[in-house]
């Protein structure tokens, strides 16, 4: 007895002294400014957030940082909390998304109370794209075309080429009579080629190959949509577009004038700057982002120092008629107040500070951002003096930017666009691994996208949600679960014993009831019933019925491809991880020395950080160099001891394991294993937890290993094995954070697991109540499943079970 | 025959042995693959293979990330030893008194209201998240570690339950019947029997929630804004922003954030080994 009152009160006073907690009481003004900037960004940034406090007796400001990936799903939950920031960075996609919703507030009538602000002096384009039927939403901060040639000057000088001045142009052909005003003749004459006929360095490599694809598109005056903001056409058979995706495909892979896909790798992180560094390309394409890990990288006076600097992409000559027109897809970003905050006139003079003279010449120095106010991005903290230091004077032709700026080209700014392209852009992904021909795959993208993008613009007039149905309908769930769980015992007779026993459940019990009912029902009904809604986070929910539902079994096109690509992966990941984990765990149960050390080294991956781990993975997968290519064929890939290639699939060539439509979704599942260190340690226990003399009997009984095996290790171990059985299943259906982190889906839709496309539903294009639909669906799956498995459970050996 | 018996066994563990050291590279590569990565200055990054040994290993990355005013390592530490610690404590005190009720209390119902304890890992935490932040919210707990750790004293979690569960069906009933027989009752039962017989057990959960929660990034990221209260996998964060990753900052953070939870899997798992040896009674 005494046991459970000492519980008890540890347990209160445990609850008791946090709910205290959160008392906190502020005197001054407290604003909180929410950006996505890196490390480097956010120093500058929270200097210039010292200053503006210097300035500003009275306010405080709250730097919250979060990187782009994560920005909008934590800004999402605290609008729909009421809890948002102050005052936000926003690009132009998302500021249109959010000032479409009203969470913005509009600047125009601050702008006008503030004479000493002039939006002439900012880039106009940069100011436009910020605005929605004509009023400002967001002070733009800096403008960051894709549109800039980094290049390497002691390589130009190598191939006998002058400098580059930024007048070049390209267009199919290589034209050597044009000599560096031709920039795919540079390519070429830049590319080195070894004495066996591999490539040892490329002429041009770009960060994104589709961001050099697009430029290539924009300069001949292609589009991919109608009209940016609110398209409904889709141009991806645009002959030019057809033509660009050739064009690229081929300066890859039949030109071998720039790494092809397979060779840069990268489905997510960019390599192409540090081919760069380690001389490997002598152009490559990028925004001005990347300065600064350049400029660290090569630190006059270090070995790895060469002299480098930066011009703007080349134009599209037409050679007909000789006119050159220039494009440069662009992004770029600013602050906006939402129109949530307390304190709007000082967000204002926060947002002036930040996106104003103060906070970006700050920025400029660090040679982070380029200013969207034009004269800092002409002045002499962009562009670098006489008296810069030498670290910060490369590179030295900054004003290509400024010149950059001539030729910007948005992406839509409609909130559909993500996904529509989305699905367009999967299917180019062929194109660019020599897999499939441009026009085929576009034409199938454009149908696929235009087919999506038709039931997206089909507006339905929704009625609003009617909450008191929906909270009826969420009591009678909860009977009904209740119902399920007592009524088949109802008719059973009640002993004396057995009241007892349902009596003492409950103290048991208690600490999850009250938990469950506290903070796991609420939120589970409310996600069923928004199931039924369109509810997009911010605005009020309506009801759709079955629409959801009926949807994402007959309409969307990347349902039953996701849960072909999650049901593949669960079939084989979970047993091959069972079996692996039960290896494992046999072997250190065997009394080999060391077992501590060894057991800590298989677990080792599983307490990796999932971030750092992904990049390693990658490295490993990598074609060219790649460690596991490296051992299976040997470091010029040129052996085959194990006869793979044939079985992959591959002749000749290295596999591409992360980046092939066939070896992605293997790759992870290979990468899996090395997470069986959970599994691993769960069943050792259960083995070391079965006693000596049952294997002792056996040996008397004349059993030899095998049968041991089977008559004694087996069905001890059998309660393990079951949780680990049940949880695997139910953890491989909800299989995320690989894909996220190194595929993203890709290539071609292989990787992209169901729970990444209800992730991109959810939070990417604000359809929650979709989402919810889609969840809803995976929670029957994964119940019945787990419903099925428990019929295993009569078969498991419970050594206490009567 | 002796001999023979002898030259086999040994053979048998040399294959073991031989089989251990090679899984054993193979699984410590990714993290020696950081290790090295973390040595090595960005330049260096850049041009050389990540697994290779640096020129000149430095710890520079180490104090660059311990000195960066912005992330404070020290204070980012803190809170997560103390989200960890709590959520926890938290865990291994409710799961093992709920996970009691469903191995060893015979009520009625138990079966399928175990299926229903578990139906709480099987819907998705993205679309139960906006609700649950809303929630939170309302009790004023957003920006203190109340939601990060206080639910873990309601239950623990589906998977903490269903694992102790798992181990207290294996304590033989001879025992729990020897304790009733003498006029115990469940909590008797519960606090004399089954959990001086559940140390690896426990130590299990213990372990698996402290590593949980100090690797957590969801929780955190939606419910501590302010930099003061975070924990360390967001702060890891600010060196891998999408446009201006620095890797060998990464790398370092993330060995300094995994020192931690090898110490405590390597102390920890002693007590793994002693299972439940009193099953021997029988």
């Amino acid at each position: 007895m005494s046991d459970r009152s000492l519980l008890s009160r540890l347990l209160a006073s445990v609850f008791a002294c946090l709910l205290f907690l959160p008392a906190q009481v502020r005197a001054e003004t407290e604003l909180r400014l929410a950006v996505w900037d890196g490390d480097e960004s956010l120093r500058v940034l929270s200097q210039v957030v010292d200053e503006f406090e210097a300035a500003h007796p009275g306010i405080k400001v709250r730097l919250e940082n979060v990187d782009y990936r994560y920005f909008f799903q934590r800004l999402l939950s605290q609008i729909a909390g009421n809890s948002a920031p102050d005052v936000t960075m926003l690009d132009p996609q998302n500021m249109q998304m959010f000032a479409k919703r009203k969470t913005l507030l509009p600047l125009d009538p601050l702008i006008g109370e503030t004479p000493s602000l002039r939006l002439d002096d900012y880039y106009q384009p940069m100011v436009e794209v910020f605005r929605l039927d004509g009023s400002l939403y967001v002070l733009p901060r800096d403008i960051a075309p894709i549109g800039l040639i980094y290049y390497n000057k002691r390589l130009f000088k190598e191939a006998g080429l002058p400098l580059p001045d930024g007048n070049w142009t390209w267009d199919f052909e290589p034209r050597p009579e044009l000599g560096i005003g031709c920039f795919t003749y540079c390519m070429k004459a830049l590319t080195k080629v070894g004495a066996n006929g591999k490539i040892e360095r490329w002429g041009f490599a770009p960060s994104w190959t589709g961001a050099f694809t697009d430029t290539v598109a924009f300069s001949q005056g292609a589009r991919y949509v109608d009209k940016p903001a609110h398209f409904d056409r889709l141009n991806f058979t645009d002959p030019r577009v057809v033509k660009s995706f050739e064009f690229v495909a081929d300066l890859a892979n039949k030109r071998h004038w720039m790494p092809s896909q397979t060779e840069l790798s990268s489905v997510v992180q960019a390599t192409a700057v540090d081919l760069f560094i380690s001389q490997k390309v002598a152009m490559y394409q990028c925004g001005i982002w990347d300065v600064p890990r350049v400029r660290k990288s090569l630190q006059p006076g270090s070995p790895e120092f060469f002299d480098w600097d930066i011009t703007i992409a080349p134009g599209y000559k037409d050679p007909k008629t000789g006119v050159v027109t220039r494009a440069a897809p662009t992004g770029g970003s600013g602050y906006g107040i939402l129109a949530s905050t307390r304190y709007p006139k000082e967000a204002w003079l926060l947002t002036q500070w930040m996106a104003g003279e103060p906070g970006m010449r700050a920025m400029a120095k660090a040679g982070i951002a380029q200013p969207a106010i034009r004269r800092l991005a002409q002045g002499e903290d962009w562009i670098p003096g006489p008296n810069t230091p030498i670290e910060q004077r490369y590179p030295a032709n900054a004003i290509a930017t400024d010149r950059a700026t001539e030729y910007v080209v948005f992406p839509p700014t409609a909130e559909y666009w993500t996904e529509v392209s989305g699905l367009a852009f999967s299917k180019t992904e062929p194109i660019y691994l020599g897999t499939s021909t441009a026009s085929a795959a576009l034409g199938e993208g454009q149908r696929i996208a235009t087919a999506r993008l038709k039931t997206i613009l089909k507006e339905d007039k929704l009625p609003p949600f009617d909450w008191r149905i929906g909270a009826v309908s969420g009591i009678l769930i909860l009977l009904a679960t209740v119902g399920w769980v007592y009524y088949p015992d109802l008719r059973t007779k009640r002993t004396a014993v057995q009241r007892q026993e349902n009596r003492a459940s409950i103290g048991f019990l208690a600490p999850w009831i009250i938990g469950t009912l506290l903070f796991t029902v609420g939120p589970m009904v409310y996600s069923f019933l928004m199931s039924f809604s369109k509810w997009d986070i911010i605005q009020p929910a309506e009801f759709r019925g079955f629409g959801n539902y009926q949807e994402a079994v007959f309409q969307d096109p990347r349902f039953w491809n996701s849960v072909k690509v999650t049901f593949v992966y669960t079939v084989v990941s979970v047993p091959l991880g069972m079996i692996f984990a039960l290896a494992l765990a046999l072997l250190l149960n065997t009394k080999v020395k060391g077992m501590p050390v060894y057991r800590t080294f298989f677990y080792l991956p599983a307490l990796a950080s999932a971030v750092a781990s992904s990049l390693i993975w990658r490295k490993i997968f990598q074609p060219e160099g790649g460690l596991l290519n490296t051992v299976l064929f040997g470091s010029d890939s040129s052996q085959d001891f194990f006869g793979l290639k044939m079985i992959l699939g591959v002749n000749g060539a290295p596999p591409n394991w992360i980046g092939s439509e066939t070896l992605a979704l293997p790759s992870l599942i290979i990468m899996s294993l090395w997470g069986v260190g959970g599994g691993m340690v769960i069943l050792l226990a259960g083995l070391q937890a079965i006693p000596e003399f049952y294997y002792e009997a056996a040996t008397l009984d004349g059993a030899g290993p095998w049968h041991k095996f089977r008559a004694v290790t087996l069905p001890l171990v059998s309660p393990s094995l079951f949780f680990t059985l049940i949880t695997g299943v139910i953890g491989s259906f909800q299989v995320f954070t690989q894909a996220f982190v190194m595929t993203q889906g890709g290539p071609n839709d292989s990787t992209r697991f169901y729970m990444l496309h209800l992730y991109d539903q959810s939070f990417g294009s604000l359809r929650m109540g979709y989402a919810s639909a889609l969840a809803w669906l995976l929670f029957v799956v994964i119940f019945a499943v787990t419903k099925f498995q428990w019929s295993l459970n009569k078969h498991v050996y419970y050594e206490g079970a009567s | 025959m002796n001999k023979r018996n002898a030259v086999l066994h040994n053979l048998g563990r040399a294959a073991i042995t031989i089989l251990l050291a090679l899984g054993c590279l193979a699984f410590v590569l990714p993290v020696y693959t950081s290790l090295m990565m973390s040595l090595k200055t960005p330049a260096e990054l850049a041009t050389t293979a990540a697994w290779s040994w640096p020129k000149q290993p430095s710890f520079a990355n180490y104090s660059e990330v311990l000195s960066n005013p912005n992330v404070s390592f020290i204070r980012l530490f803190g809170n997560t030893a103390l989200i960890s610690t709590l959520a926890t404590l938290g865990t291994a005190i409710s799961a093992s008194l709920v996970a009691y009720a469903f191995a060893k209390v015979n009520f009625t119902g138990r079966d399928r209201l175990f299926i229903v304890m578990l139906s709480s890992m099987m819907l998705p935490a993205i679309v139960t998240m906006i609700p649950t932040y809303v929630l939170f919210k309302e009790l004023r707990w957003v920006n203190t570690i109340l939601p990060l750790t206080v639910p873990a004293f309601f239950g623990g979690g589906a998977f903490n339950i269903f694992l102790l569960r798992q181990f207290f069906m294996g304590i033989p009933k001879e025992l729990d019947e020897a304790a009733k027989i003498e006029g115990a009752g469940h909590w008797t039962i519960y606090s004399r029997v089954v959990m001086p017989l559940s140390g690896s057990a426990l130590a299990t959960v213990c372990v698996f929630c402290f590593i949980y929660h100090w690797r957590d990034f969801m929780g955190p990221l939606i419910y501590l804004n302010d930099p003061n209260t975070q924990t360390l996998e967001l702060g890891l964060a600010t060196y891998n922003s999408l446009r201006a990753e620095q890797w060998h900052l990464l790398m370092a953070g993330s060995i300094m954030v995994m020192i931690p939870l090898i110490v405590i899997f390597f102390v920890g798992q002693r007590y793994f080994v002693k299972g439940i040896s009193m099953t021997g009674l029988k």
